[in-house]
């Protein structure tokens, strides 16, 4: 239905003269409207830096809280409870955060390092938004990620220390190679939900700066719900479906030549 | 030597976790903090107020129709969690125990469309429910909600590890299907079904785009979207923001600290299904 409503210029007073229209909105959304292209890098690079900064800092937790002996659920308390809350109520808690003369500056400044724009900056906007993204998320693929740590077998770490594996080495090719697969999920489950991305973009900044956080979710909304153009909104929609599908599909693919023993 | 290794790992993670304790906690003290100080106050890097007031609460509470968008929220989480619960048992129980032509096929589609963002149905969706009528309406929102494909694939697996014998056994019996149901299948899959009312509880309680669309109305419109139509209503009055994110997140978080346990098993389980 959703591609049948792609093809049509869908009249919501009247849909049955909704005239067919063939393929032309997608070709307005790939040739004629550079908004789209905008939505679509933007979302694209939203998606890429939550995967960066969430895969080093959720190993290295997810990795200390399948270790430590003591107050396990204590820690594991603290870092999932940002997962459970409305990304509502966070978005209005990070945007008076962020405010240029707020408390992250301060923090910042308390570090000797230069104060930031947050939400306001042009360059800085985007990275902002993906933060709150990755603080929220976090807690999640730690959880995740720490079940694939207790499923990695005492037995091989102990056979490694007896061929005299240094750390290093150990990480690198026992620990990796074992995790692949909840790392490979992880990192596709990082990339549909950044792909899809919505409320914290519209709470946070709303698009802006200069439409530097418009994401692809966004645009789809807005043309439909505030331009009421049914049919190029469900292009859209279609081309973040298909992407997303490519995405898992490579995904799965380039992880599995990579790891699979 | 090997103890004394072992415990300076065992600091060092400690202080790891700490760091990520803290920073995981910090915004919402810093919120709670917020939210009883006056507005000159929210921007200054002092921790505690000189003046502490609980006026942000009473405008919450008295002019935005928090109480309201609470109620509405309720009347849309506590059903729609009810009826996944019951739906997804059933379809759960008939996927995980019963043969019938087309099962594997009709379950693989119903998997594939987990894969769907919820982005590509909305606008057939507001359509549907445009004909329908019930666009601004909450029972709009609730009759999405009624199943759930997860909770689906979840109770399938919870139920098939349940013992053929006990279902054959009651069948024998002579128990009627909704009898071994009620009484032999479900109460030896309540973990799970734990587990997946929290999920959905707490889904439907944070959603927001599609509450956002649906309901124009102030007065009907759920907790998530009163919260976020804040920032236009009260433009940078940030102790107002936080009084009211504070009242939006602390049940949740009590919900949270009393089951845990479901929560962390229902994260780990939403990885299993990729």
């Amino acid at each position: 239905m959703s591609f049948r409503l792609a093809l049509i210029d869908y009249k919501l007073l009247d849909p049955l003269s909704s005239p067919w229209v063939g393929l032309d909105h997608f070709q307005t959304i790939f040739t004629g409207y550079s908004l789209f292209w905008t939505a679509v890098t933007n979302t694209g690079l939203y998606a890429l830096f939550i995967n960066l900064g969430t895969l080093p800092l959720a190993m290295t937790f997810a990795y200390c809280l399948s270790n430590v002996v003591r107050g396990r659920n204590l820690y594991q308390w603290a870092l999932f409870l940002p997962v459970v809350v409305s990304m509502a109520a966070i978005s209005l808690l990070f945007r008076f955060m962020m405010d240029p003369s707020g408390i992250l500056n301060h923090i910042l400044k308390l570090l000797g390092l230069p104060p930031s724009k947050w939400l306001a900056g042009i360059l800085s906007a985007l990275p902002s938004i993906a933060l709150v993204a990755l603080w929220k998320g976090l807690g999640g693929n730690i959880v995740i990620l720490a079940a694939g740590f207790l499923g990695i077998p005492v037995e091989l770490y102990d056979a490694a220390k007896v061929d005299g594996a240094n750390a290093w080495q150990t990480f690198w090719h026992i620990t990796i190679p074992l995790l692949g697969p909840t790392l490979k999920l992880v990192v596709i489950l990082i990339t549909i939900g950044s792909l899809q991305a919505y409320t914290s973009a519209i709470v946070l900044t709303n698009g802006g700066p200069g439409r530097r956080t418009f994401m692809i979710s966004q645009f789809i909304i807005e043309e439909a719900f505030s331009n009421f153009r049914f049919g190029l909104a469900s292009a859209a929609a279609f081309v973040l479906f298909f992407i997303i599908f490519v995405v898992t599909l490579v995904q799965i693919r380039m992880m599995r030549t990579e790891w699979e023993y | 030597m090997g103890i004394l290794k072992s415990k300076l790992k065992q600091g060092l993670v400690h202080a790891v976790l700490m760091i990520g304790m803290a920073a995981a906690l910090f915004p919402f003290l810093w919120m709670a903090l917020g939210s009883v100080k006056t507005y000159k106050e929210m921007l200054l890097p002092r921790f505690f107020p000189t003046i502490w007031t609980l006026d942000n609460y009473r405008e919450i509470l008295t002019r935005v129709g928090f109480l309201t968008a609470f109620k509405n929220s309720a009347l849309v989480a506590i059903p729609a969690t009810a009826m996944v619960l019951f739906t997804s048992a059933a379809a759960g129980y008939v996927f995980a125990k019963y043969h019938f032509w087309g099962k594997e096929v009709l379950f693989t589609i119903l998997l594939s469309t987990m894969m769907v963002p919820f982005t590509v149905v909305v606008i057939p969706l507001f359509i549907t429910m445009n004909d329908l009528g019930l666009v601004n309406k909450l029972t709009g929102i609730l009759i999405t909600s009624l199943c759930s494909t997860f909770g689906i694939f979840l109770m399938r697996q919870a139920i098939m590890v349940v013992p053929n014998d006990y279902v054959e056994a009651a069948r024998i019996d002579g128990a009627s299907e909704f009898w071994i149901f009620s009484r032999v299948v479900i109460p030896l899959v309540r973990p799970s079904l734990a587990t997946l009312a929290v999920f959905t509880f707490l889904g439907n309680w944070d959603s927001y785009m599609w509450p956002s669309i649906m309901l124009r109305t102030a007065s009907r419109q759920t907790l998530p979207v009163v919260i976020a139509g804040m920032r236009n209503l009260y433009v940078v009055r940030y102790q107002i923001w936080a009084a009211g994110s504070m009242l939006t997140v602390v049940p949740v978080m009590i919900l949270f600290t009393l089951a845990q346990k479901q929560f962390v098993r229902g994260m780990t389980l939403s990885g299993l299904k990729g």
